[in-house]
């Protein structure tokens, strides 16, 4: 797919993020979307995330003291599952949301019934630091509907980004302030 | 004369630069982490591995490999087993028709991308009848390999992933409707099974992502795949359930992961083999569901030991398809080698 038709607008990605994607918790949305007023002709920094193998290195080479770069959900390409293995360890004591049940070590990912057995994973984005666990846990087994993005309301734009220096994947690139984000797609999920 | 001294600064000048622009070339790019070695510093909580569930006791697993039939397809999909164990595989927008032994016998050309094939077997009414699933409709061809129906659309909300052949119905899982449709032997819908059944607490076939598959037992029930609830169903022609087991487990006797097994095949005697994605494992259990054996575990079927834990689309490990031939072998379609993989019963 070519990059410009992953990239988006600030419209196109509260459409995907409200209406069908309904990326981010509610608290976090807010800020997430509205942060950077940016220019068309300003460039941010932004990762691929068909790019990135979720190396943890978002959490910790940001100049930032909590990384710019949190996880994301797409609802349109995700299963709605009852046992997400993008919320839950690969074998949890009991299918609940106890801690010690739950793959986010910061319990950043809110789990509510929708009706039986379908249920919603909605992300805390104050909670996440961006390690990507929940990310490869969803796509080991999953649709892949998990996934990292510089947030712009955090991200200080630095003039070389530290996390595109230390990634390993070469994921992170320069995009247009007016079409920051490069959501993932559906791609044939049932 | 004159000029000599002016220049030589200017050139060092220039000299001094490249090299500097060079050397912070050179520092940006020792300070890649370009197989990413140098470790993210999170703690080991932070770390996700199924690195402990790969390994397969050996005691559990009662097949040998005993054959490998290349496949020249770039992306082979799906397959059955015909007459005389003729392979049907299925990808590349065709149906590749080879021999046991793996020579090719022919090539049937498609239109649109093929998501699943069944082809007549001796209790079918047509046997060498060949169904191919398209997306949204299927196309019927003779044993020649020409085509001599096709059937009706479901519509662009439709998604086909699976045929199962009984003697004069042809049943098809429709992924995205969350339906088996039966259909006649020419074309005409008969009826289909959704699965519900509110009275006993039954809410349907639960599919997060696109593997719902069918096969057609030796009792005539249609064994139907519930991934999301991690079942395998059997049904009456007339959707009645009849039974049902299963369970949700990264442990060896059930079936890991969001929606699991992603294929079946069943053997002679009803038992049932199941390929599971995400952690790939080939089992097989009895036609009542007691874990009987493993047929290959992850470490057999991963070409790499990190491809599990791989979160780009091109690089996650491809999902195995398995059939069973006339003398009761296994086999699984394996797209990273691309070939088909002859599993055979261990001697006692
Ligand atoms: S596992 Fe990591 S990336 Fe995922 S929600 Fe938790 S903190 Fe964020
Ligand atoms: S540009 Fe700077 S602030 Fe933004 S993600 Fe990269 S390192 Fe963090
Ligand atoms: S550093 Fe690159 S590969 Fe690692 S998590 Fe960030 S974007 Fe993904």
């Amino acid at each position: 797919m070519a990059d410009q038709e992953r990239q988006v607008d600030r419209r196109g990605f509260l459409n995907d993020t409200f209406r069908v994607a309904g990326a981010i918790g509610l608290v976090g949305l807010g800020g997430f979307v509205a942060g950077r007023r940016g220019r068309s002709d300003e460039m941010l920094w932004q990762l691929d995330p068909h790019k990135c193998i979720a190396c943890g290195n978002c959490a910790t080479y940001c100049v930032l003291d909590e990384s710019a770069v949190r996880c994301l959900h797409n609802f349109e390409m995700c299963g709605y599952c009852e046992l997400c293995t993008g919320y839950f360890e690969p074998e949890p004591p009991s299918l609940t949301s106890g801690a010690e049940n739950q793959l986010c070590p910061t319990g950043a990912i809110q789990r509510r019934l929708i009706e039986e057995p379908y249920y919603e994973y909605t992300l805390v984005a104050e909670l996440c630091i961006g390690c990507g666990k929940c990310v490869k846990g969803c796509s080991a087994f999953g649709n892949g509907s998990l996934y990292l993005q510089v947030c712009h309301d955090l991200c200080v734009n630095c003039n070389e980004c530290s996390i595109a220096v230390a990634c390993p994947s070469q994921a992170f690139r320069r995009v247009p302030a007016d079409q920051p984000y490069l959501p993932k797609h559906r791609e044939g999920t049932a | 004369m004159n000029q000599q001294p002016s220049s030589r600064p200017v050139g060092m000048l220039v000299a001094t630069l490249v090299g500097a622009v060079f050397a912070s070339g050179l520092v940006a790019a020792w300070r890649i982490d370009w197989w990413g070695e140098q470790g993210n510093g999170l703690s080991p909580r932070f770390g996700y591995s199924l690195e402990a569930y790969r390994r397969v006791d050996p005691a559990l697993v009662g097949y040998d490999e005993v054959d490998r039939v290349p496949v020249a397809l770039r992306e082979a999909r799906t397959m059955a087993v015909g007459p005389e164990d003729r392979l049907y595989v299925a990808g590349d927008l065709c149906i590749l028709c080879l021999s046991p032994s793996g020579n090719k016998l022919a090539t049937i050309a498609l239109e649109e991308e093929p998501q699943c094939v069944a082809v007549g077997g001796a209790g079918h009414a047509f046997p060498g009848r060949m169904y191919v699933g398209l997306k949204d409709r299927v196309e019927v061809y003779g044993p020649e390999g020409k085509r001599v129906a096709h059937w009706e659309s479901q519509g662009p909300k439709a998604l086909f992933t699976s045929i199962a052949l009984a003697e004069h119905d042809v049943y098809v899982a429709n992924a995205r409707g969350r339906v088996v449709l039966r259909y006649d032997l020419q074309g005409k819908l008969l009826g289909q099974i959704d699965g519900r059944d509110p009275d006993k607490d039954l809410r349907g076939f639960i599919i997060p992502s696109p593997y719902f598959d069918l096969a057609m037992a030796p009792d005539g029930l249609l064994r139907v795949v519930n991934p999301g609830m991690h079942r395998i169903e059997a049904y009456t022609a007339e959707g009645h359930l009849e039974q049902k087991w299963g369970k949700a487990t990264v442990g060896i006797e059930g079936f890991c992961g969001c929606c699991n097994p992603a294929h079946i095949a069943l053997l002679d005697d009803g038992s049932v083999v199941t390929a599971e994605k995400g952690l790939p494992r080939v089992k097989v259990y009895s036609s009542e569901g007691q874990f009987v054996c493993v047929v290959a575990g992850p470490e057999m079927l991963c070409p790499t030991a990190t491809i599990t834990e791989e979160t780009r689309t091109e690089h996650k490990m491809k999902v195995h398809d398995v059939a069973v031939d006339s003398q009761g072998r296994i086999l699984v379609l394996d797209p990273s080698t691309q070939s088909v993989r002859v599993f055979q019963k261990k001697r006692q």
